[in-house]
């Protein structure tokens, strides 16, 4: 689903010359009509308004039009690296080797060059691919160096008429971005080197600012993200990924137990008096807060529950992401000034309407907090034992986090005869697969269930690809039954209208004769029955948007969230933006985070300007996104193999499985001091003429 | 351990040990810049790179831990071409002014030029005009710095003050303040020693002389008990002055460190000429006295002499300093069952658990701080702090601070003690007595929660849990001259002995741990009191100011017993003219010995101390980084006590305005205010609360009645100070410093503002 929203640019690209990866295009001295394109999704089209004149990366370059200044081109992205700071100045080769890329190749473009000068530049280059310190110092020489093969004879003219370089005087706008592989990869961003540099060099305080520059939520994320960064993760090509989630908790914990409160990524703006209400508290709403703030604007965060925090606080475990530290995040959400938090509020159709007029916008971030169905027979929310894994995780969480009993009408419906959730000599049974429905699982082994079964349609494969690895491994540990291939058919209650049985079908996988994708098949004659106390349905869920004006007529997407253009999250209505799952569907924490960080830098701007506009930053994030910076296939050189990935230590099942202390025992700093010296420090330089 | 190749030569690599490691281990050479061994690496330079067989590019020797049977090649062509061309970077517009440069002689940067045979600059970027940052004693040049970030990491890792950081921006990248206008820090002057070229420099030393004309004397720093290694570097005072002057003081500052009192206060010679008339009446006065009293800023063969003196004349020996540490030493021991405490230094370093009690140990003993540091940084160590004032200069690496009431440090112990052993234990010790601890009361009067020592506990816990594999618990100044310091000693016994916590117990001045080893000390002076270092009836003096002049310890060979309970050689940076004890000893017929240093095979066996000549005490650091200074004490075995813990008594109340005797940074005793960069007055240093409640301004000039006499101070607010406690400066009284050491710590004071305001 990811993956179909990001492909919204062209599938190929029309380029007059491109080098990119393994793919060589030399258009020169054919017609526009008969240039061959190239398969890569390169940035043509700049924005709606402007086209790109060319691109250039850390694996090549694509001139889009005959009239790009190439040499200019060259001394322009050596300077880009120069001004980047973020990746240079580390090292002996990168700092002063880029300085000098850039002094030597504008020197040929002002037309001062000489030959020598392109000796030196193959030199220097060769040098700082060999032996500086990140990748970016290793691969800006790269596209430097194919311009000097492609386009020598260009150059040699310029140095033997002492001319300055066709457009050299000319305004041409060019626009550079730095990046890495797993910040590509992570939805929020996040500057991944950066972070891990901080650890490595025992300075987190810098590690947690880093951080915090998009993902506010470091405790949270160092605990719970699901970490795409990871697949995306350079080290993979040459042994195993960085851990790279896990390293994010060193900076974020260094600042709790020294008391450093707070380590912004930088200072406050003053409040510059405009102001935004924020609906949901969750990881979206305080993400959102957070950046606005940080912005000058003053933020009213409405939030339904009488705690702050949304599904990170009510739904994920406290033995996964323990509530103290979420609430170190939370509060430096809330240290800003102008961050007000209203509790114990369900925000209206009303209140949207009053909150049109008395906020310069609003963010709706609302989450999915309806549980679907299981699509059984005789499914009925009045079923004494039906639980919806949603309310089933609020009323365990609300009581092991916070002290909070199980409403009264809740305890009737589902038989407690205490006012929280003890499952003593119960049996559950949970619907799922994802990440909610292990939540539900584990939660019921330590409310003392007597058995505890998952059921899933689908193979251990995929359930471990659905969540990770070590989550299903620890409920197997804990004693989970996982039953794959199968499904509810009929839920079968007694006279009381409690839940009795359930009757259950099992499928198989049927490989498709024509070599389509295998199907799930009905095996005719295996159904049978499970004895249970709880059918807990944790399936999926879906967006309450009730609050919603009908009036404002909200576009929404066929799967019943807001819809936006997943580039500055503003709905259909002008000033009402949305984030996080109630915009994309359920999904993942730092998606929530990334989409919420936009929607705030959009919104920062919308209050002051009324329109909706995107960074050149923010442009290029997205042309990236869609070009991939990620190459699975790319051989790594220059780093010894053979590094282990270091994993955390676990609490045993008996020291877990009847409590809720957190099983992640986290890096000892040795263990993350080691894991931080195995990041490769995979920085990119990219930028566009335009 | 891993086996691996290194140019052909098999070696074994131990956990987490990387290839340049052992290559410096083996001593193979691999050519750095930015390496200090001291703190993780750096990778900045580039240079460390080397070829594994079968590896495509070069792998970075200095960050990257051998794989079994790899074949590194730490040279080759190729190799050599990349180095020489990193070279040929950093000398990219590198100013061509070492005829003036301080660094010149002993410079990285020149000598790597000269190893690459980089004789020319064939590349050129624009040149940058950047201004030189004065910052106190230290000065930076921007267009000298290379980058290699060695100042920035060992400021964070290992010193604590996290002062300065590196303005990114590439080729115009520096090093600033670390979110401040100017350098605000200890001024340990770390950042200068570690500096490869002349960027950072010691401003007092600039243009006063090339590397290579200094002489280098290898010596224990005297100020504090770490005795850290350091060198003197000497030459003739000025051209028509031949007389010999310490220029600065440097360190092996790859493995060891030192703080800025030893960087900065390096000249509190005595010079002195043989006065025979004041020998004279010094052997009359020896003749006359019944007592010696003395400090322990001295060396151990001194310390000898004095207790043969005491042997042959039955003169008593006075240091309160020391019979205070002695005492609480001895109960100690008796309760632990060994006659020395169990940690030192390097223990501190690799401790994922400290509790520290009773000191101010950023600026009592800076090297404790350092070792935490890095404790804290490489070991995310929960560190526990219990004071009744938090000091800001511990904030980055004190994870809990527990505050207490003033005097009720016994309570406290008891109750840490009651929190550590095991009920097993407990029951063991004396069932009673922790059954009848009154840890309401103890939690009430001083005013520590009983919730915060099951924090503590908790931590500890949380800890274990996460493989620690050491605790120690520090013991400090404060606690010594407690009146019921031998309780809180009993206890000290008791946790070394029956938990995993080693115990270090700092010893006050430079020489107490010797002294207390060495000395017989008594607790009354008699009628006629010779002064050694302290006012007398008769004083000899290394200050200058007493009846005979005595030599100062940078004019003296001998050993101090150091806090590693490290016997550790000094050596004379300058000569001393006049008479010393071991000449009086002579006279009186105590010493047949012509030079000081033939007792040091002399020091007591019993005590630890081994039968070595001084001459045969080695002095330096092996590639590894392995200390090999002098020797270490032996721990010896001690028939536990038969004594009970006493009872805890009432717990005291400080009320009114109290002090504590706390010296600032850089300041340890009347040596270091002689020094000529360190030649600043003592304040009386409190709070914006303090001030109130003593109703003072800053900049109040005040005299302080206190329990030793009437003494004047400038008063000034520090704002990062808080509570109501002052903190009584008294570095610069002179000899009658010395005499101030035996009190507790803190008192209740009466402040009048000085006549005339």
């Amino acid at each position: 689903m990811l993956e179909e929203k990001l492909k919204e640019g062209e599938k190929v690209s029309k380029v007059y010359f491109s080098c990119w990866r393994d793919e060589f295009i030399d258009n020169r001295g054919k017609p526009i009509e008969e240039w061959a394109e190239s398969s890569y999704n390169f940035p043509v089209n700049y924005n709606i308004d402007i086209n790109s004149k060319a691109f250039i990366g850390w694996d090549g370059f694509a001139l889009f039009d005959e009239n790009v200044d190439v040499v200019r081109l060259a001394a322009e992205y050596a300077k880009q690296y120069q001004i980047y700071s973020e990746a240079c100045g580390r090292c002996a080769p990168g700092r002063w080797g880029g300085r000098i890329l850039y002094d030597l190749f504008d020197k040929i473009a002002r037309g001062e060059g000489e030959k020598s000068d392109v000796e030196h530049l193959k030199e220097v280059s060769r040098t700082m691919m060999e032996t500086s310190k990140c990748e970016i110092g290793r691969t800006v020489p790269r596209p430097l160096l194919s311009i000097l093969e492609y386009f020598e004879e260009d150059i040699n003219s310029l140095i033997e008429n002492k001319k300055p370089s066709p457009h050299y005087y000319e305004d041409i706008n060019y626009i550079a971005k730095v990046t890495a592989p797993c910040m590509d990869a992570c939805p929020a961003h996040v500057d991944i080197p950066a972070y891990i540099e901080g650890v490595r060099d025992l300075r987190f305080d810098d590690s947690l600012q880093a951080t915090r520059k998009t993902m506010p939520l470091a405790h949270t994320c160092g605990r719970v993200c699901p970490h795409p960064c990871e697949d995306a993760c350079r080290r993979a090509n040459l042994d195993e990924p960085i851990s790279i989630m896990e390293l994010k908790r060193i900076g974020a914990d260094f600042e709790d137990n020294h008391g450093l409160f707070w380590l912004h990524p930088k200072e406050q703006k003053p409040l510059n008096g405009k102001k935004v209400a924020i609906i949901g508290a969750g990881p979206a709403g305080l993400t959102g807060a957070y950046y606005l703030a940080l912005e000058g604007v003053a933020c009213d965060i409405y939030e339904e529950l009488p705690v702050l925090g949304g599904e990170v606080a009510v739904g994920v475990p406290e033995y996964r992401m323990p509530v103290g530290k979420y609430n170190k995040d939370i509060e430096a959400v809330a240290s800003l000034n102008g961050v007000k938090f209203i509790t114990g509020k369900r925000v209206t159709a009303d209140d949207m309407r009053r909150f049109e007029k008395e906020y310069d916008a609003i963010l709706v971030a609302t989450g999915t907090r309806i549980s679907k169905k299981v699509r059984a027979k005789n499914e009925r929310e009045e079923i004494k034992g039906y639980w919806g894994a949603i309310n089933f995780l609020d009323c365990v969480n609300l009581y092991v986090k916070y002290g909070i009993p199980v409403p009264k009408e809740i305890q009737e419906q589902q038989m407690l005869d205490k006012d929280y959730v003890d499952l003593t000599g119960k049996t559950v049974v949970c619907v799922g697969g994802g990440f909610t429905s292990m939540d539900v699982v584990r939660c019921a082994v330590r409310a003392n269930a007597k058995k505890v079964i998952m059921l899933y349609r689908r193979d251990e494969a995929t359930i471990i690809r659905n969540t990770t690895y070590e989550e299903y491994h620890e409920a197997v540990e804990e004693g989970v039954e996982f039953i794959f291939y199968s499904a509810v058919e009929e839920i079968i209650t007694d006279e009381n209208d409690r839940l009795k049985k359930l009757k259950v079908n099992r499928f198989e996988l049927v490989p498709d004769p024509n070599g389509g994708r295998p199907q799930l098949v009905k095996i005719e004659g295996a159904d049978f029955e499970i004895e249970c106390d709880y059918l807990i349905p944790a399936v999926s869920q879906s967006a309450d948007l009730s609050h919603l004006p009908e009036e404002w007529e909200i576009e929404l997407t066929s799967w019943g969230t807001i819809k936006t253009d997943g580039k500055t999250y503003m709905s259909s209505r002008k000033g009402v933006f949305a984030a996080g799952d109630c915009e994309y569907g359920p999904m993942t924490i730092v998606n929530a985070v990334g989409q919420a960080k936009r929607a705030a830098s959009v919104m920062s701007r919308y209050v002051q300007t009324g329109e909706v506009t995107l960074t050149d930053e923010e442009i290029m994030e997205d042309h990236l996104r869609n070009l991939k910076v990620y190459d699975k296939k790319e051989k790594i050189t220059g780093w010894l193999p053979g590094l282990p990935r270091v994993v955390s230590e676990k609490l045993t099942v008996e020291e877990r499985k009847d409590n809720n202390k957190e099983v992640n025992l986290g890096f000892t700093q040795e263990e993350a001091i080691a894991e931080a010296e195995r990041c490769m420090r995979c920085y990119y330089i990219a930028m566009v003429a335009i | 351990m891993i086996k691996f190749y290194i140019d052909g030569r098999e070696v074994t690599a131990k956990k987490g040990e990387t290839i340049l490691q052992v290559a410096r281990r083996e001593g193979i050479y691999i050519p750095t810049m930015c390496y200090l061994p001291k703190v993780k690496p750096i990778e900045s330079c580039r240079l460390c790179v080397v070829e594994v067989e079968g590896v495509e590019g070069f792998v970075l020797s200095c960050q990257t831990p051998p794989t079994p049977d790899i074949k590194v090649k730490t040279n080759s062509a190729e190799l050599f071409t990349h180095r020489q061309n990193i070279m040929k970077l950093y000398d990219v517009n590198h100013p061509l002014e070492c005829g003036v440069c301080d660094k010149s002689g002993e410079c990285d940067l020149q000598n790597k030029t000269l190893e690459f045979m980089v004789n020319s600059q064939e590349f050129t970027a624009k040149d940058q005009n950047r201004k030189i940052k004065d910052w106190n004693y230290i000065q930076y040049d921007p267009s000298l710095c290379i980058l290699c970030e060695k100042c920035v990491h060992v400021c964070n890792e290992v010193i604590g003050d996290d002062a300065i950081e590196i303005e990114y921006g590439g080729y115009k990248s520096q090093i600033i303040p670390k979110d401040a206008p100017t350098l605000e820090c200890t001024f340990c002057g770390e950042c200068i020693a570690v500096c490869p070229v002349g960027a950072l420099i010691s401003k007092d030393f600039q243009y006063s002389a090339n590397a290579w004309e200094l002489r280098r004397v290898p010596a224990a720093c005297a100020h504090c008990s770490a005795a850290c290694h350091l060198y003197y570097e000497i030459k003739h005072a000025s051209i028509d002055n031949p007389e010999p002057k310490i220029y600065r003081v440097k360190n092996e500052y790859e493995f060891a460190n030192l703080c800025g009192a030893g960087r900065f206060g390096f000249d509190f010679e005595n010079k002195a000429v043989k006065d025979e008339n004041a020998f004279n009446n010094a052997l009359k006065a020896f003749k006359k006295a019944d007592t010696i009293k003395f400090n322990s800023i001295i060396t151990n063969e001194e310390a000898l002499i004095l207790q043969k003196l005491k042997e042959k004349f039955g003169f008593k020996l006075i240091n309160n300093e020391a019979k205070a540490y002695q005492k609480f030493l001895k109960k100690y021991s008796e309760f632990s069952g060994r006659t020395l405490y169990s940690a030192d230094l390097e223990d501190i370093k690799n401790s994922d658990f400290i509790i520290i009690f009773g000191t101010m140990v950023a600026t009592d003993n800076p090297a404790v701080r350092y070792a935490m540091t890095v404790s804290n940084r490489k070991r995310n160590s929960e560190i526990i702090n219990f004071h009744p004032m938090e000091d800001e200069l511990l904030k980055n690496v004190v994870t809990k601070f527990v505050r207490y009431e003033v005097g009720t440090e016994e309570g406290v112990m008891a109750m840490l003690a009651n929190a550590l052993l095991s009920k097993e234990d407990k029951e063991n010790i004396d069932k009673e007595w922790f059954e009848d601890l009154d840890i309401g009361y103890l939690s009430a009067e001083s005013n520590v929660g009983e919730e915060e020592i099951e924090d503590v506990l908790k931590r500890l816990t949380r800890k274990r849990r996460v493989r620690a594999k050491r605790s120690t618990l520090i013991l400090g100044e404060d606690l010594y001259t407690h009146p019921r310091a031998e309780n809180i000693a009993r206890l000290a016994g008791l946790i070394d002995r029956f938990t995993d916590f080693d115990v270090m117990i700092i010893p006050p001045r430079t020489n107490t741990l010797g002294v207390s080893l060495i000395c017989d000390l008594d607790e009354e002076e008699g009628e006629f009191v010779i002064g050694y270092n302290t006012e007398g009836d008769f004083v000899l003096s290394a200050l200058g100011d007493g009846d005979l002049d005595m030599p100062a310890l940078n004019q003296q060979e001998g050993t101090f017993t150091n806090i590693d309970k490290r016997v550790v050689p000094t050596n004379v940076a300058l000569p001393y003219e006049g008479y010393v004890l071991n000449d009086i000893a002579r006279a009186l017929g105590v010493s047949d010995k012509e030079y000081t240093i033939e007792f040091t095979k002399e020091l007591p066996k019993e005590k630890g101390f081994k039968a070595i000549d001084f001459d045969e005490l080695p002095n330096y650091f092996t590639n590894a980084g392995q200390e090999e200074r002098g020797y270490i004490l032996e721990s010896n075995k001690v028939a536990i006590s038969r004594e009970r813990v006493e009872e805890i008594e009432e717990l005291p109340e400080f009320n009114g305005i109290v002090v504590y005797r706390c010296e600032p940074v850089l300041q340890f005793n009347p040596f270091t205010a002689k020094t000529h960069q360190l030649n600043f007055s003592s304040e009386l240093v409190g709070s914006k609360q303090f001030s109130i409640a003593a109703k003072l301004k800053d900049g109040d000039e005040v005299v302080i009645k206190t329990s030793f006499g009437e003494i004047k101070r400038v008063f000034r607010i520090d704002t990062s100070l808080k509570g109501t406690i002052g903190l009584l400066e008294t570095f610069d009284m002179g000899l009658s410093y010395f005499d101030i050491l035996s009190d507790y710590r803190y008192q209740v004071i009466k402040i009048e503002k000085a006549s005339g305001q």
